[in-house]
């Protein structure tokens, strides 16, 4: 199969950029999209001319370095899935395909699709652990968690820091990745303890950082490849409230 | 945001309610929408409402504003393909450009009504036969010109769609989390929009062809 890609090029964070157009032969429907990308990458560094930079690791939708945005939907055009889980099947011989980084004003642009996503990394620090002194693996039983609880702080732990939720939502309200890493820890009695700082300096840190407020749309739990849900950012809401006016 | 937005809604809710007075045959309507309007006029607790009611619209449309500005700032860069519509509603996109609509309407609404009743501008107001200002006829004689009467129900599209997204986001702003209540938030949601629009939308034509 044959596409055209139309794609960002950006030298370094200060440089404007610009779309370049590829045409690009011999792919296959099962190919992943970032193969696709490696494929032309490949007879772009041949032919003497700068690879495209874009980031990735495990290649299995579990790291979440993959944060391309693919003809108008973050990892494109599929609900719950990463790029790297995207196959070309998903488009049709002969389609254009524009492809840009995530864009934010928290997400500077490093060079072509790579985005600098330490602003989520900054949030973490402010509370995403505990202080809880853990050991070795204790008993599983020896704090007893109740199913329904454990399943609740799994969900929101599921999260894979893609900032998808940031590139998609039109304020680039970092609202779901927050509620997520704050829900995970402040539903166990494990981070119990640091439960009303965590909900408190996170939100803090999501504001310094530039991210824009949450007017819950609800594209971010529609592009999220982990399902995580916008209720999440209401439960936030009140576990901030509550330690804002009750400690 | 939410807590002013919400009290607006509140008041839509009995703003309609006693417009529907207007509907009654009008040996009724003109007395009871008159003397209801005069009392509402003197009672000395409505006067606060009132002003909490200015508070609260000066309020949502500022912070509007303003959050609506930072929210840009937080996103300078639009994406050259951005197919949102499969991710979300149209509604929920463009709540500024849907609250700037409802402003447009709320300023000649304001012009029509409060300004002549209240601050006497404008054509004067006559007395009915109680003694009481004559709304009645102000709203009559409106609803008259046809242009006002489109005017009115066009732009109660624009007020449903703000009101039915607003509604919703307003409980989750505020901390409403609970899954099977959020199910039928969006469902209250929808109804009370619905309401809303068609309700005030419909009072304009009645009037006009009676
Ligand atoms: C009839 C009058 C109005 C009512 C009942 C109303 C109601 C609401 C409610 C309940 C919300 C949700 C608050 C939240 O999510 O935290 C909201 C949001 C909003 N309203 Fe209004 N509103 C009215 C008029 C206006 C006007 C005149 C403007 C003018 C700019 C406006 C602009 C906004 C904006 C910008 C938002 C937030 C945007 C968003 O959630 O995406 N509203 N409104
Ligand atoms: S909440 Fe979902 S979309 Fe946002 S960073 Fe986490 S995994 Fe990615
Ligand atoms: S490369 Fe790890 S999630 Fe895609």
């Amino acid at each position: 199969m044959n596409v055209n890609f139309k794609i960002w090029r950006q030298d370094n964070p200060h440089s404007k950029g610009h779309f370049e157009q590829y045409g690009v032969e011999g792919l296959t429907g099962d190919m992943s999209f970032l193969e696709a990308l490696d494929h032309l990458n490949e007879r772009l560094v041949a032919n003497n001319e700068k690879a495209i930079a874009y980031e990735y690791d495990c290649r299995e939708g579990i790291c979440g370095q993959c944060g391309i945005f693919i003809n108008g939907r973050a990892h494109g055009p599929h609900d719950h899935m990463t790029t790297c889980q995207l196959h070309m099947r998903s488009f049709s011989d002969g389609d254009t395909i524009v492809v840009e980084p995530w864009r934010a004003a928290a997400f500077p642009i490093i060079k072509d699709l790579v985005v600098d996503r330490s602003a989520l990394d900054n949030i973490i620090e402010q509370g995403a652990y505990i202080t809880a002194k853990t050991g070795t693996a204790p008993e599983a039983n020896a704090i007893l968690i109740a199913k329904d609880l454990a399943d609740k702080a799994m969900d929101a732990a599921a999260c894979i820091g893609c900032g998808a939720c940031v590139a998609t939502c039109k304020n680039a309200s970092a609202a779901l990745f927050t509620a997520a890493k704050i829900n995970h820890l402040n539903s166990l009695p494990q981070g119990a303890h640091e439960a009303s700082k965590r909900v408190m300096q996170m939100t803090k840190q999501m504001e310094l950082e530039g991210f824009g407020s949450c007017t819950f749309t609800g594209a971010c739990e529609v592009e999220c490849p982990e399902g995580i849900s916008i209720v999440n950012i209401a439960e936030m809401n009140a576990r901030r409230a509550k330690a804002k006016w009750w400690g | 945001m939410a807590l002013t937005g919400l009290f607006l809604c509140l008041f839509l809710m009995v703003h309609l309610s006693a417009n529907s007075i207007l509907l009654l045959p009008e040996s009724t309507a003109r007395a009871l929408y008159n003397s209801y309007s005069t009392t509402l006029r003197e009672s000395l607790l409505v006067k606060i409402v009132a002003y909490v009611l200015y508070l609260s619209i000066l309020l949502h449309v500022g912070y509007g504003l303003l959050i609506t500005l930072a929210n840009q700032r937080a996103k300078p860069k639009k994406y050259a393909v951005n197919t949102f519509g499969e991710n979300s509603s149209w509604t929920s996109q463009n709540m500024g450009l849907l609250g700037t609509m409802v402003l447009l309407f709320l300023v000649v609404h304001l012009a029509n009504f409060w300004a002549r009743i209240k601050l006497g501008m404008g054509a004067g107001v006559g007395m009915d036969a109680q003694g009481h200002v004559d709304v009645y006829e102000v709203t009559y004689s409106l609803f008259q010109n046809l242009y006002f009467v489109v005017f009115y129900t066009l732009l109660m599209v624009p007020l449903g769609l703000h009101l039915h997204h607003g509604l919703k986001s307003a409980f989750m702003t505020l901390g409403f989390y609970h899954k099977k209540g959020l199910r039928v938030l969006a469902k209250v949601s929808l109804v009370y929009a619905a309401i809303m629009a068609i309700g005030f939308g419909i009072i304009p034509f009645i009037v006009y062809l009676k």
